[in-house]
C-alpha cells in the first residue's frame, strides 16, 4: 500500500518459489500517528490525575466542615457552628442566648465546654447575673472529637482566663462516659462542676407532653389497615434518612399544615397522599405534636458534595445579587424554625432540602404561603441549593421546645 | 508460516499483558481495600432475598451504582453518595445494572426502610404510584380466607385489595424485602475508597453542567 511499487518483470514463476514479504520500512506517517496517539494518552492520563486529586481533596474536605477566615482551626469552627447564637463575639443575645465572654462557666476550664458540647444544656441558667430560659443544642452527632477539642481549646483561651488546649482523646473518653447522659439540667446541674458559677435557678420538673395517646400510637408504630406505619419510613425517632425528612423537633403546625395538605392534594407525593388520605384534622394535629416533642440526634450529614462555604453564606447572609434574603431571617437562628409557620432546616437531610428547593423551583411544590419559597427556590442554581442543603444538614438538631426561643433569638437579630 | 515461534511467543506475550493489567493489577488493587466499617455481611434471609433479586431480573430495570455529582444529580434524587468499590465487598455476583428504568437501589434501604411499603409495592406498583411500569409480582404472595398469626398482611389500599380474605407475603417476598432493607451504604466514603474520579471538576467550575433532577 504504502510500499514502493517495484514490478518484477517475471516471465514464468519459479515452482519452488515460496512467496514471502518484501522488506519495506515501516511509512512515516505511522510513526507519526504512533507518537501522537502515545503523547494524547499521556496527557489523557495527566488530566485525570488532576480532576482524581480534586475529587479526593473534595472529599477530604467533605469531612471537616469548614469555613474560610483566618482565625485558625477552632475559631473556624467557633464561627461556623456557635456564632449564629452566641454571636462571633461572644457576647450572646440579650433574653435568648448568654454571653461567653466573661461567662463563669468557662471558669471550669475546656474540659466542662466539651461536656456542654457533648450533652447540651436544657432549662435555666444564670450567666453574669442574667437568667436565660433556652436550649443549647448537643453537638455530639456533629461534631467530632477533634473539632469538639478544638472548639473547646479556643472558646476558653479567647473568652476566659482558665483556657488551656484540650486533647481529642479526652473528648474521646468523655464521648463514651457521657453516650446516654441527656442534657445538661439548667445551670443547677453545671454549677456541681463549675464551682466558679453563682448560685443558680432550680431545674423544674419537664412536663411530659400529652400527645401520646393510643390512636397516635398505633398510626407512628402499627399502622392503620390501609396505611403504613409512619415510624417504618419516618424511623423510630423520627429521624428519617435520604430523601425522607426528619421530623423530630419540627413545629407542630407546620406538621399538620403539610398533613392536611398532602391529604388536600395541595403538596404532591404518592406515598404521603396514601398515608394522609384517611386522617382527620385531629390527628393531624396531634401527629404534629408528637413528633414536634421528639428528640433524635441528627443523622444527616452533607453527602451531595457541594460547596459547604457558598452554602453557609446562603443561609446566614443571603444573596443579594440574586435577589435571595438569608434563610436563618424567616427559618430561625441556626435553622432552628420559628413556629408556626417556619419550619426547622439544621439536621435535615440533604437529598430531602435539595429536592424540596428544586419541587419548588419547578412549580411541583406550591403550598408555601405566599409563594415566599417559590421565589426564593428560581433565584437559585442547583449548585446553590446543593450547597445550602449540604451546609443546613451539617447543623445539629433542633431540641424539642426550642422553637420558642428561637422566636425571641431571630427578633434579636433582626 | 516459518516464524511461527516469534509469533506465537508474541501472542502468548500480548495475553499476559493484558491479563495483568486488566485481570490481576485491578484485582490487587481491589484486594488491598478494607471492608467499610458501616458495612454488615448479608444475613441468610437477606441473602435469600438477593438471589430472588437476581432470578426475577430486577437488575434489568435496577442499577445499583449511585453515581457522582459531576455526572448525574443521583444525590439529590436521594439515590446516596457515588459508590466505591469497597461497598460491593459481600456482592457476588454484583448487581450494578446498566438500566435505569426505575431509580438506583444501592441505597434503598435507607430512604424506604418500610418493609409494609415494599410488600404493597411489590405487590402492585400501581396501588402507589398509578404511573409506574415495573411489573406487579403477586406470585410471590398468597390469597387467604383468613391470616395466620406469623403471616404478615399486605396492605393494600380498597381499590386494589381483593374483594374477601387477605393477601399475605410468602416467603420469598418476605426475603426480597429483606435484601432491599439491607441495601444502604450511606456510612461515609472510606478513605482508601476506590472510585473512577475522573469527572470531577472544580467546585466552581461544573456550577452549570450539573443538570436538574427529574424525579
Ligand atoms: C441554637 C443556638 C446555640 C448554638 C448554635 C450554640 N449555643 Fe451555646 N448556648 C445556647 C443557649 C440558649 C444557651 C443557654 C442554655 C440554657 O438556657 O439552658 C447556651 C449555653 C452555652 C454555654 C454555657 C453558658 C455560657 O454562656 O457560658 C456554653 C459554654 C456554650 N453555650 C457554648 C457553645 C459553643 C462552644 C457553641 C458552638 C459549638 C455553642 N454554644 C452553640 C445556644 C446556642
Ligand atoms: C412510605 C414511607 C412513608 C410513610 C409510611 C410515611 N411517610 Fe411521611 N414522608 C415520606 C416521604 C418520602 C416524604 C417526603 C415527601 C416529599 O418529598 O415531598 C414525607 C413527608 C412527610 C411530611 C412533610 C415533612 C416536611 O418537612 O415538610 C410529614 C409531616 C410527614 N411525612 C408525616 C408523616 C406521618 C405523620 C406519617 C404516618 C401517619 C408518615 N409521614 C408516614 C415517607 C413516608
Ligand atoms: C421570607 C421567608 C423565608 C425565607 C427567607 C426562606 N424561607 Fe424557606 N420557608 C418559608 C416558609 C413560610 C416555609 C413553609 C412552607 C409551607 O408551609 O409549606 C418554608 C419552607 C422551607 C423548606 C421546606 C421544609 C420542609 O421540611 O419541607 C425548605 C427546605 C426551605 N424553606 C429552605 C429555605 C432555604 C434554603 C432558604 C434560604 C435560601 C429559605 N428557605 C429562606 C419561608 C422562608
Ligand atoms: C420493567 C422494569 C422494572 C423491573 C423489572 C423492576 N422494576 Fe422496580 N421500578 C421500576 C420503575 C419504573 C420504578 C419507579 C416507579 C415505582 O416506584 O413503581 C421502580 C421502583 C422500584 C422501587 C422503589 C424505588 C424508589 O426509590 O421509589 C423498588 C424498591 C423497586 N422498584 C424494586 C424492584 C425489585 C425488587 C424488582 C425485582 C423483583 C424490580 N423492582 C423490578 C421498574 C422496574
Amino acid at each position: 500500500m504504502f510500499g514502493r511499487n517495484r514490478k518484477h518483470d517475471q516471465p514464468r514463476p519459479d515452482e519452488n518459489f515460496e512467496p514471502y514479504e518484501e522488506f519495506s520500512g515501516i511509512p512515516m506517517p505511522v510513526y507519526w500517528i504512533a507518537i501522537a496517539l502515545a503523547i494524547w494518552g499521556a496527557l489523557m492520563l495527566y488530566d485525570t490525575g488532576k480532576d482524581v486529586t480534586l475529587a479526593q481533596d473534595d472529599r477530604v474536605e467533605d469531612r471537616a466542615v469548614q469555613v474560610s477566615a483566618d482565625l485558625g482551626e477552632g475559631g473556624n469552627l467557633f464561627v461556623a457552628n456557635c456564632s449564629t447564637c452566641h454571636q462571633p463575639d461572644g457576647q450572646g443575645l440579650r433574653g435568648a442566648v448568654p454571653p461567653l465572654a466573661g461567662s463563669e462557666v468557662l471558669g471550669g476550664g475546656p474540659d466542662i465546654v466539651a461536656r456542654i458540647l457533648l450533652r447540651g444544656i436544657d432549662g435555666p441558667i444564670r450567666v453574669r447575673g442574667e437568667d436565660f430560659d433556652g436550649h443549647m443544642p448537643s453537638f455530639a452527632s456533629a461534631l467530632n472529637d477533634d473539632e469538639i477539642a478544638r472548639i473547646a481549646s479556643y472558646v476558653t483561651l479567647t473568652f476566659s482566663e482558665a483556657g488551656t488546649k484540650l486533647d481529642p482523646s479526652r473528648v474521646a473518653k468523655l464521648r463514651d462516659e457521657l453516650a446516654d447522659a441527656g442534657s445538661f439540667e439548667g445551670g443547677a446541674e453545671l454549677a456541681k462542676l463549675a464551682t466558679s458559677m453563682s448560685p443558680q435557678p432550680l431545674y423544674p420538673v419537664p412536663k411530659m407532653a400529652d400527645a401520646m395517646t393510643a390512636t397516635v400510637r398505633d398510626l407512628v408504630f402499627v399502622g392503620r389497615g390501609d396505611v403504613w406505619a409512619c415510624a417504618s419510613c419516618h424511623g423510630d425517632l423520627g429521624q428519617g434518612g435520604e430523601n425522607t425528612p426528619r421530623l423530630a423537633g419540627q413545629s407542630a403546625d407546620y406538621l399538620a399544615k403539610q398533613l392536611n395538605d398532602f391529604r388536600d392534594g395541595t403538596r404532591n407525593n404518592e406515598s404521603m397522599q396514601i398515608v394522609a388520605a384517611g386522617l382527620s384534622d385531629a390527628e393531624t394535629a396531634s401527629l404534629g405534636t408528637y413528633f414536634s416533642t421528639l428528640r433524635a440526634p441528627s443523622n444527616a450529614s452533607p453527602n451531595l458534595s457541594a460547596d459547604l462555604a457558598r452554602g453557609e453564606q446562603l443561609a446566614l447572609r443571603g444573596d443579594w445579587a440574586l435577589g435571595v434574603p438569608a434563610c436563618f431571617t424567616c427559618h430561625g437562628s441556626s435553622g432552628f424554625g420559628v413556629a408556626p409557620d417556619f419550619p426547622a432546616l439544621s439536621a435535615q437531610h440533604a437529598p430531602y432540602t435539595a429536592t424540596q428547593l428544586a419541587t419548588w423551583a419547578g412549580g411541583d411544590r406550591q403550598n408555601s404561603p405566599l409563594g415566599l419559597m417559590r421565589q426564593i427556590s428560581q433565584a437559585l442554581s442547583s449548585e446553590d441549593r446543593r450547597a445550602v442543603a449540604d451546609y443546613l444538614a451539617s447543623l445539629p438538631p433542633v431540641p424539642a421546645g426550642q422553637t420558642a426561643s428561637a422566636e425571641e433569638a431571630t427578633s434579636n437579630v433582626n | 508460516m516459518n516464524r511461527y515461534l516469534p509469533l506465537s511467543i508474541l501472542a502468548l506475550a500480548i495475553l499476559a499483558f493484558a491479563t495483568l493489567m486488566l485481570v490481576i493489577a485491578p484485582g490487587m488493587q481491589i484486594d488491598a481495600r478494607s471492608v467499610p466499617a458501616g458495612l454488615r455481611d448479608y444475613t441468610e434471609a437477606q441473602q435469600r432475598g438477593r438471589d430472588v433479586y437476581v432470578a426475577m431480573g430486577c437488575v434489568y430495570c435496577h442499577s445499583q451504582q449511585p453515581r457522582s455529582p459531576d455526572q448525574a444529580p443521583d444525590g439529590e434524587r436521594g439515590w446516596g453518595r457515588p459508590s466505591v468499590a469497597s461497598d460491593y465487598v459481600f456482592d457476588a455476583p454484583h448487581q450494578l445494572g446498566t438500566m435505569r428504568t426505575g431509580p438506583d437501589l444501592l441505597n434503598v434501604g435507607a430512604r424506604l426502610p418500610s418493609e409494609d411499603w415494599h410488600l404493597t409495592h411489590l405487590y402492585q406498583p400501581r396501588a402507589i404510584f398509578d404511573w409506574s411500569i415495573m411489573p406487579a409480582y403477586p406470585f410471590l404472595f398468597e390469597h387467604k380466607q383468613q391470616a395466620e398469626t406469623d403471616d404478615t398482611i399486605v396492605i393494600l389500599p380498597p381499590a386494589y385489595a381483593p374483594e374477601d380474605g387477605v393477601v399475605v407475603a410468602g416467603p420469598d417476598a418476605l426475603d426480597l424485602v429483606a435484601y432491599l432493607q439491607a441495601l444502604d451504604r450511606t456510612y461515609p466514603t472510606p478513605t482508601d475508597g476506590l472510585r473512577d474520579d475522573g469527572y470531577a471538576s472544580g467546585p466552581s467550575a461544573d456550577a452549570s453542567s450539573v443538570e436538574e433532577g427529574d424525579g
